[in-house]
């Protein structure tokens, strides 16, 4: 029966895989963006030249 | 364009109402993973078994059917979202609708990435084979070489603006391959079925299956969820691609003031 249904497993494992993979990829390059703009606007205020 | 000079005051207000819109993205989050479970419920446990498959093998991976054509479903709709927002973009030029445009086409490319490989493993316990040059599965990779195109041309021009204005015609252009990729399975000699198809001949086709009313049901379940799942990633990726394009201003904005 597990034979028969290695297939069924393999299709479902794809699926939740590549979600995963895509929300991983939305998480963490959010929080880098987040980072860098906090990086940013620090520096633009230590900076009286720049405002 | 925003990344060359500061930030318009309409994309500024666009930026805002998504840091605002906070709860509204969580909610959104919670509301479609409670419906994916869902759905994986219904495809796996609630679905009756397809009463025409005899072997276990092909009637277990006939369970893949459910999510394997919400996922095309989604494919097809993120596709066809992205042709509609580029020509807004062409029409108006506002930078809003090319943001949309490259979410849409992300999404929808990991979908369809699912959509072929899940249909691969479907095909090998249906048709003993892992992968067979079929007209619907030569025009579904067509498809997605089409739409991996579209991202190596936005990485491929440097003007925001150009790069904008090219990816919305390609994209017009790239959505053709849409009805004639849902079309292939009814204007051609394929094995694929054509299961929701009216005077469908999805028994005819090699693991075919009818639609009772229960695997309508699931289906439709199915598609539902995924349409709120497209609707909850095209929220978080217009976030990100605006916070992106954010830092872009940002570092415009002190390498101008410093030169």
């Amino acid at each position: 029966m597990m034979g028969d249904m290695i297939y069924l497993a393999a299709g479902y494992v794809v699926f939740w895989l590549v979600s995963f993979v895509f929300i991983y990829s939305l998480v963490s390059r959010q929080r880098s963006l987040q980072k860098e703009v906090k990086m940013l606007e620090q520096l633009v205020q230590d900076e009286p030249e720049l405002k | 364009m925003a990344t060359k000079a500061a930030l318009s005051q309409q994309e500024q207000q666009e930026i805002d109402v998504t840091r605002a819109g906070f709860n509204w993205g969580l909610g959104l989050t919670i509301a479609s993973g409670l419906l994916m479970l869902a759905a994986l419920y219904m495809a796996l446990v609630w679905a009756p078994d397809a009463a025409n498959l005899q072997a276990p093998a092909e009637r277990y991976a006939q369970r893949i059917f459910y999510f394997h054509v919400s996922s095309a479903w989604l494919g097809f709709l993120a596709f066809i979202v992205a042709a509609m927002v580029s020509l807004l973009y062409l029409i108006t030029r506002r930078e809003k609708w090319d943001v949309w445009s490259l979410a849409s086409v992300e999404i929808g490319l990991a979908f369809f990435t699912m959509v072929i490989i899940s249909g691969s493993i479907w095909a090998k316990p249906t048709w003993n084979v892992w992968w067979t040059w079929d007209p619907r599965l030569t025009i579904s990779t067509i498809c997605w070489l089409l739409y991996i195109g579209y991202l190596m041309l936005r990485g491929a021009v440097d003007n925001p603006e150009k790069q904008a204005r090219f990816a919305a015609v390609y994209a017009l252009i790239a959505a053709i391959s849409v009805p004639i990729n849902w079309m292939a399975i009814r204007w051609w000699r394929t094995i694929h079925p054509a299961v929701i198809a009216p005077g469908n001949n999805a028994e005819e086709a090699m693991g075919g299956f009818g639609l009772s009313a229960n695997i309508e049901t699931a289906l439709y379940f199915c598609l539902f969820a995924f349409t709120v799942f497209y609707i909850m990633l095209m929220y978080h990726r217009i976030k990100l691609e605006y916070l992106r394009r954010q830092v872009e201003t940002l570092k415009q904005q002190i390498i101008y003031r410093q030169s």
